[in-house]
Formats: C-alpha cells, structure tokens, sequence
C-alpha cells in the first residue's frame, strides 16, 4: 500500500506539472462554464422538459469533447514510460507491475474527478443565490455525478489499455479515441435497433452509453450499467496489466 | 552473491543468451565484457527481474529472481545503459522518490540521499531540473539513484557510455571506490577500465561464456603473449636458425617489412613458460649483431577480446 502510495504521489506530480493537464482543464472548465450559462439562459426564456442538471451535464455538445476527453487524459501514462524506458527503472525497483499501473491509473481517475468539481461549485454558488426560490434536483445531480464518475472509470481504463498499447503518445491518444469511440457507436447501434426489434432492449440497457447518461442524469439509477462499467473496468485493466507484462517480457 | 544457471533467453527469430551458468562471490567486481548484441544487457535485465528467462534460474543473495523477485530486487541496484530518469523531477526529489520507492522512510530517505549526492557530486545540482543537467551529472544520477538504498549488488550496465575523458575517470575512481562495499558487475566497452577496477572478467559472446578468468590469466592466455620481438643487425635468414636453435623457443620469424639500415626485426614464439631473454643477448654478443630491441610482447585484454570475438 505504501508503494502504491508513493507511485500516486509522484503520478500526480506529474499530472500537474504537464501542461497538458492545465490546458485541459482550463477548456475544460470553459466548456462547463459555458454549458452552465447557457442552460440558465435557456431555463429563463421558457419552462423546459429537462432540468438546469441535464441542460449542463449533457448539452447538444456533450458528446463532441466528451469522447475526447479521455485519449487527452490517459495518453502519456504508459507510452511516455516506455519511450523514456523509465518504465525498467521503475520495475527493476521493488515494485510490482500491478503497483505502477493501479497508481497511474488512480492518478487520471483524481484528475479527472478535480476536472468536475468547479461545476459542483457552480450549482453550490447558483443555490446559494436562489436560496430557496427554486429547487435544483438533488436526485438528477447525485445521478449525474455517478454516471460521469463510472463511465469515466471505464473511459480511463479504455484509454489506459491504449496507452499501454504503444510508446507513441499521439498513437495512445487516437488509439483511446477509436475505442471510446467504437464503445460510443455500439450502444448507438443496439439503441436503433432496440426500437424495431425487442430482443436488442435488454442488452441495450447495459451498454448503450448515451442512454445511461440521459437516464441517470434526470435523476433515475440503474444497477445494470453500474455493473457493466465496473466490470468492463477491472476487465480492461487486467487486460493493460497482461499488456504491459508482454511488452516487457520482449523489450 | 550471484549464481546464475543455465540462463537462456530466446527472442522471435534469435537466441539473445544461450545456456549461461557463472557464480560471482561477495565482494567480487566483475566486468562483463561483450561486443554489442552479446547478450550483456539482456542478461543483466534478467538478473534485476525486468525480463522473465526461456529456461534457467538466477538467483542475487540466496532470492531467486523469478519467484522471488522482490525480495531479489531490494538487495540490487541496477543502472540502467541509457539511465532512464523522470525529466520534470529536480535532482533532490527524483532521488528522494527513488529512495522511498526502494523502501527507505523517513530520516533514512534524507540520510541515504544526502550520503550518495556527496559519493558522486550531485550536491551542487540538487535543486536542479533533471532535463538540464550535463550528460555526465545525468550518468551520476543514474548511479546514485543505484547505490541509494544500499545494495549488496550493483550491477551497472555501460556506466562510462558517452562520457568525456575527465567524467570516465571520476565514474572509474567511483567504482573502485565502492568496490570496497559493494558486489559489483559491470558491464562496459572500455577494457582499460576493466582492467583497472576489476578482478574477474568474463568475456560473452553470441549469449555464451567464451572466457571467465582475472585479466591477468586472459592476457597470458592470448596468443600474442608468449611472444618476444628482437631487432638487431643479423642476416635474416642466419639469425632465424640461430634464434631457433636456443632451448624455449619454438618459432622465429624476420619480419621483412621491418628491415631497415641493416636492422632486422625478428618475432620469436616461446614455449610455455620459456624466457629465453639473456639466451638471445649472449647469442647477439657471441656472433657480433649489435642488439638494440629485447622486449616480452605483453597482451591486454582488448587482444583477447578480439581474438574471442573475431573468433567465429
């Protein structure tokens, strides 16, 4: 545990000494700022279907910088090491290769969840300025936390495993592009399908992305697309363990 | 301190290390010699459990380096050939963060990296960023970074690789200096080096042991020791007879390209143990051929390396 510390530690030093992370969450804090103004905008003009939680957490534009996000996040993790080769001095250390990948994985999950905190402050500072006038859903919110927060578990370990993959970081990042990406059209594709064919729901409900944050971002949990994001996640982060074991053994 | 048995490491398509069994006792300094694409690195990322062997068992201090491979890991410290370092990381910190990584806390940590700054220099550039240090601070790093928490063995990999003549010398003294604590195995193209900081050599070539000894023992090993050269103002074909003729040597041969003014140059091949020297000077005196040259060829051990590796 203390090994795993010290290497989370130092990841997240390196995070945020990047100028990658700062350029990131800088626009990415543009973006969440803008998407929180236009949503009130939108709410003051006439009354809406969908709460001031969905109009900010999943805007028309979510999903053009979402899918992005991730490859920008994940993409120096492994393939900066193995290009370095500092990866050998690490594991020719007393540390097991479990150790490494498990921090620099948390290491993106911290930044990650940092990069959603200022929009918490947002609805914080919009509900002390309300104070009581109007009631934002504290249901929509928790939900919307937790689908961005377990999407985003799986979307790191997918970007992770393409990190891993190569020593190239522009690689890593289009590589953690195209699976997200692929992942994304998937559930698209099962979505369209499930509309003229009843057999494609059930499946639907555990791997159609877009539908999952809809749905837990108006306030409704569902057990199912926890289930599928955790295990996806611990699936493909023992996939990038055994992938980062097998560059080793034939470095 | 190193037992190594039947190591073998097979890559798609070549056999990097093939077969390789050496011991290196407590206290040994080893250099390990090889031209590149011997199997010296490959074989030095075994013995710190970066790579898994095909066949074969490595144990460092009684651990075994597969199985065991933690335990094997904390009684080494390995430099890397390219010395691999965090670049964002300031001198002080990245060897604070190698410390505690290694198990050293707390007061140890400070203790254990104040001690290997003052070993190898790095005092001065402590606050330093490690992308703008000197190829030769970069290389103290990376040695640093080894000895920190205190190793039974060192294993260096190519310590010397890209420095200048001066920073060659400095890293050289260092190793000799730490030979007084430290196990050691090195590995390097520099054979004065070896020759001056270790006392076993082994010589690896194609993945297979061609020659494990003291440099001594090699370099009398080698073909070109047991030879001396003789010049004198002698008939060549008269003094090779004659030279021939005294008891301890085997072949005598002019050299003709040597002839110069009268002066011939002769190589004399000598039986094993023989040293004919005050033969030859009464044999020049008797017969009248002044003597300018009596000298004992001494071979260095970048002879027998050559011989070894050009042998194939």
């Amino acid at each position: 545990m203390r090994t795993f510390y010290i290497l989370l530690t130092k990841e997240l030093r390196s995070f945020f000494l990047s100028p990658v992370a700062w350029v990131v969450l800088a626009m990415f804090m543009a973006i969440c700022g803008l998407s929180f103004s236009w949503s009130i905008n939108i709410l003051r003009e006439k009354p809406q279907d969908q709460s001031i939680v969905q109009w900010t957490f999943v805007p028309v534009w979510f999903w053009l910088y979402y899918p992005f996000l991730f490859p920008l996040i994940t993409m120096r993790l492994f393939a900066e090491e193995q290009k370095l080769g500092t990866l050998e001095s690490l594991l020719t250390a007393p540390v097991r290769t479990w150790q490494v990948m498990l921090a620099k994985y948390f290491s993106a999950v911290i930044f990650y969840v940092v990069l959603w905190l200022p929009v918490l402050a947002y609805f914080g500072i919009l509900t002390w300025i309300l104070r009581g006038k109007v009631e934002i859903p504290q249901g929509a919110l928790v939900g919307s936390y937790l689908i961005l927060f377990i999407t985003g578990l799986f979307h790191l370990a997918l970007g992770s495993l393409a990190s891993a993959l190569t020593k190239n970081q522009i690689i890593a990042a289009i590589l953690g592009f195209a699976f997200i990406l692929l992942h994304f059209l998937i559930g698209v594709f099962v979505m369209q399908q499930a509309q003229d064919h009843q057999e494609f729901r059930p499946i639907m409900d555990y791997v159609a992305i877009k539908g999952h944050i809809e749905s837990f971002a108006s306030g409704l949990l569902d057990t199912r697309p926890m289930v599928y994001y955790t295990s996806g996640t611990l699936f493909i982060l023992m996939l990038t363990h055994q992938v980062l074991e097998y560059r080793r053994w034939k470095s | 301190m190193i037992e190594v048995q039947h190591l073998t490491k097979r890559f798609v398509g070549r056999t990097a290390v093939d077969d390789l069994s050496f011991e290196v006792g407590k206290g040994e300094v080893v250099g390990f010699l090889g031209p590149n694409g011997a199997g010296k690195s490959t074989t030095m990322r075994m013995l710190t459990g970066y790579l898994p062997a095909t066949m074969g068992t490595a144990r460092v201090a009684g651990h075994d380096v597969f199985s065991d491979s933690i335990r094997a890991r904390r009684e080494i410290g390995y430099m890397p050939e390219s010395v691999p370092l965090y670049d964002e990381m300031r001198v002080v910190e990245y060897l604070n963060f190698r410390a505690a990584l290694k198990g050293l806390r707390g007061r140890a940590v400070k203790e254990n990296v104040g001690r290997v700054m003052d070993l190898t220099g790095l005092k001065d550039v402590q606050r330093k960023i490690v992308a703008s240090l000197s190829k030769g601070y970069r290389q103290r790093l990376g040695l640093a970074d080894a000895l920190v928490h205190r190793p039974r063995l060192l294993i260096l990999d190519e310590p010397t690789n890209g420095l200048d003549p001066n920073q060659i010398r400095q890293v050289r003294s260092l190793i000799a200096q730490l030979s007084t604590e430290h196990t050691i195995l090195i590995s390097t193209h520099i054979l004065t080096e070896v020759e001056m900081v270790c006392r076993r050599v082994i010589i690896i070539h194609r993945g297979k042991i061609r020659a494990d000894d003291t440099p001594e023992n090699l370099a009398r090993s080698s073909r070109s020791a047991g030879m001396l050269t003789v010049e004198m103002k002698a008939p060549a074909e008269e003094a090779t007879d004659a030279l021939q003729g005294l008891v301890g040597i085997r072949r005598a041969t002019a050299v003709p390209s040597a002839a110069n003014g009268g002066w011939q140059q002769f190589e004399v091949k000598l039986d094993t143990g023989a040293d004919p020297r005050e033969e030859i000077a009464e044999l020049t005196r008797g017969r009248g051929w002044p003597l300018r040259e009596l000298r004992a060829n001494q071979a260095t051990l970048e002879d027998v390396f050559v011989e070894i590796t050009q042998r194939d």
